[in-house]
C-alpha cells in the first residue's frame, strides 16, 4: 500500500550459522536421549506437580539443571570451541584434554549464572502477560526458573555473552537449530500454556503454573526436534 | 518513510543558474508568507515550491500559464477528493445498514416472544365451578371465586428491597456485618413475634430483573419475556388482563405514589388528585421519590381519608438509588433503610382491621447495587404481609421464624398475583401463572387445608383455561405437545375427590404439582426461538463480513505508489503536462469503493425491484421485513459479483507475515473461545494477554532494525505499549462468575459503587501530565506548531482541570463533606462545569479541528550552514518544521477532542485508563512507523484490542448490571432525550469510540503532505478494525443461538451478544461520523495548504 516504504528491517550483513552438535556418538545418542528423559521425568513427577506445584518445582529444580548441563556438557560446543565435522576426521578417538572439560566446566558455572539473573525478567515478563503479583510469587518465580533452565541456559552455554549474537537471538532471527528452536519453542510452548487456565474445568492441573511449565516442556521437545531437523538454518521472518 | 525525521528539510530545488529572478521572488514571497502568518499563502507557496524546481527548470517564460494549470490541476484533484470521499461514505453507510440489518433479523428471532392474549378474566365466571358454594359468591363485595379476606389494601414497593436487607443477621468476626444488615428489622421483628399478622418471605424475581419488567410479572401473573428488557427508559401501557385491571373493573378505586413507571404503565387508572407520581430514573436523587411518598402516605390512611380509595400502591425508589449510586455497604444505604424501618413502622400503626399491607421488593440488588441480570442478588427480593386482624399462619412450626437465607421456602414474584386477587375477592388476571402462598390462606392454626385446596384449584384452573386459550391462539393442538401436565390436572381432581369425604391435604399438594409443571413448561415454552430469523441475521452478518473483507483486499491492492520523491515529482509533471493539454482522462479511475458500492446499490435494487413479485408469490407475513432481507441480501451478492468479476484469478486468503497471522489469531482465536462461558467471562485478561503479546513482538522486531536510534526507539515504545497495558489492568471491576478469583478496584470497594478518596487524585494527574505526553509526541517529529499549543497545552488541559474539579465535587457531594450547604448547590455546580467541558470539546473542539491549519512551522534563512545543507543559488533555505508529520498531528487534535469527551464521562479510575489508552495509541502509532507497518492489517487489530481491553479497564463488563446508568446526570439534571443513551453510550463504550476514531492516525502518522491515495489506505484501515468487531459480533451472534438452551445463556452469551452488537453498531457510526469526516476536513485542509498528491 502508499504507506509502504522500503523495508527498514534489513537482515544483519554478517549472517550466523546454525549451531552443529558435538562430533561424536556419544553426543548423537545423548541428544536423543534427552527429550526422552525429560519427558518420562516430567511425567513421572506430574501427579506431585498437580497436588504441590511449589514443593515439586523446587526440588526438581536441581534433577532438570544437572540434565541440562549434562545435555550441554555432552551434546552442545561450549562457547569459544568449535565443532568441525573437519576437525573430528582429523583427531580421531583423541580424548579430551583436561583443560578442555575444565573450561567447559567453567562455561557451565558461567551460564548457569547468567540464567539465574534472566529468571527475574522471565517473571517480570510472565507478570506483565497478567501473572499474579501480589501472590503466588513463588510459583511464577520457580516457572521462570524453568523456562530459564530449558530455554536460556543452553543458549548461553552455546553463544556466550556475544552482544551481536544475542542481538540476534533476542530478534529472534538467529538461524534454527536444535538449540534455538527449542528455546523458541519453550517460549510459544509456555504462551500456549496460558490457553487452559481460563476454563471452568475445576481441574486440578489447571493451577498456576502447571499449564505454563506443561507447555514450556512440550515446547522445548518440538522445538528441539523441529529445529534440529526440519526446520534447521531457517530464520523466522516477521514480513 | 524510511527515517522517522525529525525535521525535515524542503529545500528549494536548485534552480538553473542564470534564473536568479524566480528564486529571488520565491524567497521574498515565502519570507513575507513567514511574517504575515498567512497559511493559505503559504500554502499556496508551499504548492509552487513542489513544482518550482521543474517550472523554473523549463525557464521562465512558461511558468506564469503553468502556475495556473498547477492550481486549476489542484482544483481537479481536490475535487475528485471529495468525489471519492462521498462514494467511501456511501459504502460504509450501506454497510452499517447490512450490520443493522443483520443484527434486526437476528434479534427478531432470538429475543423470547409471547403472544399477548386479549381474554380477561371476570367475576362471575370463573375458571370451574366452586368447591364449596358461600354467600354472595360471584360478587366482588363478598369475593368473585373465593370468600373476600381484605376490603382495602396497601402495597408498598421498596426497589431493590433484597431478601438479606429484611432479615436478622448475626453479627460474627467471621462475618462481619454490613451497612445493610440490621438496618429495617421491623419486618422480621412482626413476622417473628406476631405470626398471625405477619410473615416474611424470599420474593424471587424472574428475569430481566429492571423494574418495568417486574411490575409487569407483579401485576400479569406471567412472564415477561426478555424483549422488553430495553424499553425501561420509555414504559408502554400493558394491554393484557392485570390485577389493577380487575381492581378497576370490580370498581376499586386506586391511588398510586411515587415511581411514575407505574402511570406508564397503567395510565388512567389512578385517583386524580390524590396520586402523586416521580420521576423514576433520576438515580442521583434519594430522597425526591421517597420524601414525596411519604408525606402523601400518611394524610391518606387517616381516618378522614380513608374512604376516597380502596387500593393504594406507594413504589419508593430510594433504596435502589442509594444502591446505584453508592453500593449496598455504604451508610447512605442504612441511612436508607432506617428511614423506610421509620415509614413502615407508621403506616402499620395507621392501619384498620379491614386493610392488607403488603411490602415487597421488586428485584434485589448485586453486590455493587446494580440490577438487570439473573444473579442470585438479583433476584431475591424480600416480601412481607401484615394485617391487624389475626389472619395468616405457617402449616409447620418450624416455619414461624422467617427464613434465615433467601434460599429457604421462597415463593415466586408471580405468586403475589393469586394472592392479592382472592385475598381481595377479585378474579385471578386470566394470564396468571403463580399459585396462592400458603401463609396467607392457611388459617392462624396453619390447618385450614380446605381453604388452601379450595384456592389452589381455583388458581389451577385459570392456569388450564389460560393454557387451553394459549395453545388454540397458536394453532398448536394441546396434546400433541410433550410432557403436557394435563396428566397432573387429572391426578389432581381425582386426589381431591368430590363430596363429603374430600381430601383437602392432598388434592392442596397436587394441584401445587400441576402449577409448577406448567410453570416449568411455560418457561421452556416461551424460550422459543425464530430459527429460520436467526439464520438469515446470522448469513447478513457473515456476509457483511465478507464484503467488508473483499472490501478491504481491493483497496489495499489498488495500485502500491512508489514512495520516490523524484518520481513523483516526475509523475507530478507529466500529469500538468497533459492537465494542460486538457488531456484529463487520468484523473478518473476505478476504485474499489466505487465498484464495490455501485455492486451493492445495484444489487439492492434489483433485489428490490423483484421483491414484490417473490412476495406474492410467497405470502410471507411482513412486507417491510421480506424487502430488508431481500435488499440486504442481494446487495450482498452485487458487491461479491463485481468482486469476482475483477478478480482475475484466487490469491491465497491466509495471511503471508507473521503479523498478518498475529492479527488473525487475536481476532479469531478470540472469537472461538466465546463460544465457551469461562473465556467469555475472562475476555479482559485474555485481551492483555493478546496486547502484551503484541508488544512483545514489535519489541523483537524492533531488535532487528538496523539504525540504532530506531531501534531504541522502538523498544521503548514496546516495552510502554506493554507497561502501560499492564498498568491498566489494575483497574477492574468483577463480574459475579469471576469471584473469587477477581478483586474489583473500580470503585472504593466491592460492595460500593463510588469512587475511593484516592482515586481522586487522578484527574488531577491526568490533567498535568496528559497534555505533556501529548505534546511529546508532537515535539518527536518537530510539529509542535500552528494552534497544537494552544489546543493542547491550554484548551485540552483546561478541559481536564474542569473534569478533575468535577469529580472532586461530586465526592464532596457523594460523602456529604459539607453538611452545612443547602442540596442540590454542588450539583448545581458541577452539571454547568461538565457542560462547559462537552461544550470544549465538542463545539470549539470542532471549530478548532475544521478550519486549524496543519501543524507546522515556516522558516527561511538567508545564510546557509556549509555543507549540511541543500541550499538554492541564492544560498536561502526554506525550513518547514513538522512538514513529515503534516497529516498525522493535525488529525490528532480531533482525537484530543473525543479523548476529552471520553474522559469527563468516565469516573476517575475509569479516566485514568483511558488516559494509559491514548498514550498506548500513540505508541502504537510510533511502533507501526518504525516497523513500516502501517499498511498491515495488525495496526488496526491491535487498536481494536486496545478499545475492547479499555471497555473492561473503564469498569464495564459485558452484563447488564454494570451498565453505568448515572453517567447520563454527568452534565444534564434530568432525562433528557436523546442525550441520555447517547451520554450512556459515552460512557460504555469510551474506549471503542476512542479507538475508532483514532484508526486514520495509524495511516496518516508521520505522512508527507502529497502523499498519494491516503484516503484508500485510511479506508483499509478503518475496514480491518471494523472486521475486528463484525467478526466478533458474528462470533457472539453465532454463540448465542447456538447455545439457546445454555444454561448460562441469559448470564453470559446473550449480554455479551447484545454487547457485540451495540459495539459493531457504534463503532460503524463512530466510523462515518468521526473518522471519516475528520479525514475529509484533514485532507482538504493540508491539500490546500501544500497542494494534492
Amino acid at each position: 500500500m502508499a504507506s509502504t516504504s522500503p523495508t527498514k528491517t534489513t537482515v544483519p550483513a554478517k549472517l550466523s550459522m546454525p549451531v552443529e552438535l558435538l562430533p561424536t556418538d556419544l553426543a548423537r545418542i545423548v541428544s536423543q536421549a534427552h527429550p526422552v528423559l525429560l519427558l518420562s521425568a516430567y511425567y513421572l513427577r506430574f501427579p506431585a506437580l498437580v497436588a504441590d506445584p511449589v514443593s515439586t518445582l523446587l526440588d526438581s529444580l536441581l534433577p532438570l539443571a544437572a540434565i541440562q548441563i549434562a545435555y550441554a556438557f555432552i551434546c552442545l560446543p561450549a562457547v569459544g570451541t568449535t565443532s568441525k565435522p573437519v576437525e573430528k576426521a582429523k583427531s580421531g578417538e583423541k580424548k579430551k584434554t583436561p583443560e578442555a572439560s575444565s573450561a567447559k566446566a567453567l562455561t557451565v558455572i558461567y551460564a548457569i549464572l547468567l540464567s539465574l539473573i534472566s529468571v527475574p525478567v522471565l517473571a517480570a515478563v510472565q507478570v506483565l502477560f497478567g501473572a499474579p503479583i501480589t501472590t503466588h510469587i513463588p510459583h511464577t518465580l520457580l516457572s521462570s526458573a524453568y523456562v530459564a533452565l530449558l530455554a536460556i541456559f543452553p543458549l548461553i552455554y552455546v553463544h556466550g555473552s556475544d552482544g551481536a549474537k544475542w542481538r540476534e537471538i533476542a530478534s529472534v532471527y538467529s538461524p534454527i537449530d536444535e538449540v534455538f528452536g527449542a528455546s523458541v519453542g519453550c517460549f510459544l510452548g509456555a504462551w500456549l500454556g496460558a490457553v487452559p487456565i481460563p476454563l471452568d474445568w475445576d481441574r486440578e492441573w489447571q493451577k498456576w503454573p502447571v499449564t505454563i511449565v506443561t507447555g514450556a516442556y512440550a515446547g522445548y521437545m518440538v522445538g528441539k526436534l523441529a529445529g534440529g531437523w526440519l526446520l534447521k538454518g531457517k530464520r523466522i521472518e516477521f514480513d | 518513510m524510511a527515517e522517522p525525521p525529525k525535521v525535515f528539510k524542503e529545500a528549494v530545488p536548485k534552480a538553473a543558474t542564470g534564473n536568479y529572478n524566480s528564486i529571488a521572488a520565491q524567497y521574498a514571497r515565502a519570507k513575507a508568507a513567514k511574517e504575515s502568518e498567512d497559511e493559505r499563502k503559504v500554502g499556496g507557496i508551499l504548492a509552487g515550491f513542489g513544482l518550482g524546481g521543474e517550472s523554473a527548470g523549463r525557464r521562465g517564460g512558461a511558468k506564469k500559464e503553468s502556475k495556473g494549470a498547477f492550481e486549476r490541476l489542484n482544483e481537479v484533484k481536490a475535487q475528485r477528493f471529495r468525489g471519492e470521499w462521498g462514494w467511501v461514505v456511501g459504502f460504509w453507510v450501506w454497510l452499517l445498514c447490512i450490520h443493522a440489518a443483520g443484527l434486526y433479523f437476528f434479534t427478531k428471532g432470538f429475543l423470547l416472544t409471547r403472544l399477548v392474549l386479549e381474554e380477561k378474566s371476570s367475576c362471575t365466571n370463573p375458571p370451574i365451578t366452586l368447591s364449596t358454594q358461600f354467600q354472595g359468591a360471584g360478587t366482588p363485595e363478598a369475593g368473585c371465586w373465593h370468600p373476600k379476606t381484605f376490603d382495602k389494601a396497601v402495597v408498598i414497593i421498596i426497589d431493590a428491597l433484597r431478601y438479606d436487607f429484611t432479615v436478622l443477621f448475626e453479627n460474627s468476626t467471621d462475618n462481619p456485618s454490613q451497612a445493610f444488615h440490621n438496618a429495617l428489622p421491623f419486618l422480621y421483628e412482626t413476622a417473628e413475634k406476631q405470626p398471625r399478622n405477619a410473615f416474611l418471605l424470599p420474593f424471587i424475581a424472574d428475569p430481566p430483573t429492571t423494574t418495568l419488567q417486574r411490575l409487569k410479572g407483579l401485576t400479569t401473573g406471567t412472564l415477561p419475556t426478555f424483549v422488553d428488557a430495553g424499553s425501561n427508559f420509555a414504559g408502554t401501557a400493558i394491554e393484557e388482563d392485570t390485577l389493577l385491571m380487575q381492581m378497576k373493573d370490580a370498581g376499586r378505586r386506586i391511588v398510586h405514589l411515587g415511581d411514575d413507571t407505574w402511570t406508564a404503565l397503567f395510565p388512567g387508572y389512578f385517583e386524580e388528585g390524590i396520586s402523586r407520581a416521580y420521576d423514576s430514573l433520576n438515580v442521583w436523587d434519594l430522597h425526591t421519590v421517597d420524601n414525596g411518598v411519604t408525606e402523601h402516605i400518611m394524610p391518606l390512611l387517616s381516618k378522614e381519608k380513608r374512604g376516597e380509595w380502596d387500593v393504594m400502591i406507594a413504589h419508593f425508589l430510594g433504596v435502589d438509588h442509594a444502591g446505584h449510586r453508592y453500593g449496598p455497604n455504604h451508610p447512605a444505604m442504612t441511612a436508607k433503610l432506617e428511614q423506610m424501618n421509620v415509614v413502615l413502622r407508621e403506616v402499620a400503626a395507621a392501619l384498620d382491621e379491614e386493610t392488607l399491607l403488603v411490602v415487597m421488593g421488586d428485584h434485589g440488588m448485586d453486590g455493587k447495587g446494580d440490577h438487570g441480570g439473573e444473579s442470585d442478588d438479583e433476584v431475591e427480593a424480600a416480601l412481607w404481609m401484615y394485617s391487624k386482624r389475626d389472619v395468616f399462619g405457617r402449616t409447620k412450626v418450624d416455619y414461624r421464624t422467617p427464613p434465615a437465607t433467601a434460599k429457604e421456602r421462597p415463593v415466586n414474584q408471580i405468586d403475589l398475583v393469586p394472592t392479592l386477587a382472592l385475598l381481595l375477592g377479585l378474579p385471578i388476571p386470566f394470564n396468571n401463572l403463580g399459585r396462592p402462598i400458603e401463609e396467607a390462606f392457611a388459617g392462624v392454626k396453619g390447618n385450614a387445608w380446605e381453604n388452601l385446596a379450595a384456592a389452589a384449584r381455583m388458581t389451577a384452573a385459570g392456569i388450564k383455561r389460560y393454557q387451553a386459550a394459549y395453545y388454540v391462539a397458536r394453532g398448536v393442538d394441546e396434546s400433541t405437545v410433550d410432557g403436557s401436565p394435563k396428566a397432573l390436572w387429572t391426578t389432581a381432581e381425582t386426589t381431591l375427590g368430590a363430596g363429603k369425604h374430600q381430601n383437602w391435604k392432598d388434592g392442596y399438594t397436587t394441584f401445587l404439582a400441576f402449577q409448577e409443571e406448567t410453570l416449568r413448561i411455560c418457561r421452556s415454552l416461551w424460550a422459543r426461538f425464530d430459527v429460520p430469523c436467526m439464520i438469515l441475521g446470522i448469513g447478513i452478518l457473515a456476509g457483511g463480513v465478507l464484503a467488508l473483507m473483499l472490501y478491504a483486499n481491493g483497496n489495499s491492492n489498488d495500485g502500491d505508489a512508489v514512495n520516490d520523491p523524484e518520481l513523483d515529482r516526475a509523475e507530478l509533471q507529466l500529469e500538468l503536462d497533459n492537465f494542460a493539454k486538457g488531456n484529463a482522462t487520468a484523473l478518473e479511475d476505478e476504485t474499489t469503493t466505487r465498484l464495490l458500492f455501485r455492486g451493492a446499490l445495484m444489487g439492492s435494487l434489483l433485489g428490490v425491484a423483484l421483491c414484490p413479485a417473490i412476495w406474492v408469490m410467497n405470502q410471507s407475513e411482513n412486507v417491510l421485513d421480506f424487502g430488508l432481507a431481500v435488499g440486504s441480501i442481494s446487495g450482498l451478492l452485487g458487491v461479491w459479483y463485481q468482486d469476482m468479476r475483477r478478480r482475475m484469478s484466487f490469491a491465497n486468503p491466509l495471511p503471508t507475515t507473521i503479523w498478518g497471522w498475529l492479527a488473525v489469531i487475536f481476532t479469531v482465536s478470540q472469537s472461538i473461545g466465546f463460544a465457551s462461558n469461562s473465556y467469555t467471562i475472562w475476555e479482559d485478561s485474555i485481551l492483555l494477554f493478546f496486547v502484551a503479546t503484541f508488544g512483545v513482538a514489535s519489541a523483537f522486531s524492533s531488535l532487528r532494525l538496523e539504525n540504532a536510534a530506531d531501534r531504541a526507539l522502538g523498544i521503548y515504545h514496546s516495552v510502554a505499549f506493554i507497561a502501560l497495558g499492564w498498568a491498566a489492568s489494575f483497574s477492574k471491576l468483577c463480574r459475579e462468575e469471576q469471584m473469587p478469583y477477581c478483586r474489583s478496584t473500580y470503585y472504593a470497594s466491592a460492595t460500593s459503587s463510588t469512587s475511593a478518596p484516592w482515586q481522586l487524585i487522578i484527574p488531577f494527574v491526568i490533567a498535568a501530565i496528559l497534555p505533556a505526553i501529548v505534546k511529546s509526541f508532537y515535539t518527536g517529529s518537530r510539529s509542535y506548531e500552528g494552534l497544537a499549543p494552544a489546543w493542547i497545552s491550554w484548551a485540552f488541559r483546561f478541559g481536564l482541570v474542569l473534569s478533575a474539579i468535577f469529580w472532586t465535587l461530586d465526592a464532596a457531594d457523594d460523602g456529604e463533606w459539607f453538611p452545612n450547604f443547602p442540596s442540590g448547590l454542588l450539583k448545581n455546580i458541577r452539571v454547568p462545569i461538565a457542560q462547559t467541558v462537552f461544550a470544549l470539546a465538542l463545539v470549539a473542539g470542532s471549530i478548532v479541528f475544521g478550519y486549524a491549519p496543519p501543524c507546522i512551522s515556516i522558516s527561511t534563512t538567508a545564510t546557509p550552514t556549509p555543507g549540511s545543507q541543500i541550499t538554492n543559488s541564492s544560498g536561502a533555505r526554506v525550513t518547514i518544521l513538522g512538514f513529515a508529520n503534516a497529516h498525522g498531528t493535525r488529525y490528532l487534535l480531533l482525537v484530543t477532542n473525543i479523548l476529552l469527551c471520553v474522559l469527563m464521562i468516565q469516573k476517575p479510575m475509569g479516566a485514568g485508563a483511558i488516559s494509559l489508552m491514548a498514550w498506548q495509541i500513540l505508541t502504537l502509532l510510533e511502533i507501526l512507523d518504525l516497523l513500516s507497518l502501517t499498511s498491515s492489517p495488525i495496526g488496526p487489530i491491535v487498536l481494536a484490542l486496545l478499545g475492547s481491553f479499555h471497555f473492561f479497564k473503564t469498569g464495564h463488563q459485558a452484563t447488564l448490571a454494570s451498565i453505568q446508568w448515572e453517567s447520563a446526570f454527568i452534565p444534564l439534571h434530568t432525562i433528557r432525550y436523546p442525550w441520555s443513551p447517547v451520554l450512556v453510550a459515552l460512557n460504555s463504550f469510551g474506549a471503542q469510540i476512542l479507538a475508532a476514531s483514532a484508526v486514520p492516525l495509524l495511516v496518516l502518522w508521520k505522512q508527507k503532505p502529497r502523499k498519494k491515495g491516503l484516503l484508500r489506505s485510511v479506508v483499509t484501515a478503518l475496514s480491518w478494525h471494523v472486521t475486528y468487531y463484525a467478526v466478533v459480533c458474528l462470533a457472539t451472534t453465532m454463540w448465542a443461538g447456538h447455545l439457546r438452551r445454555h444454561l448460562m445463556l441469559y448470564r453470559i452469551f446473550s449480554p455479551k451478544f447484545m454487547t457485540a452488537a451495540l459495539v459493531l453498531v457504534v463503532v460503524d457510526v463512530i466510523g462515518i461520523c468521526v473518522a471519516l469526516v475528520g479525514v475529509r476536513f484533514n485532507g482538504l485542509s493540508v491539500g490546500d495548504v501544500f497542494g494534492w498528491a
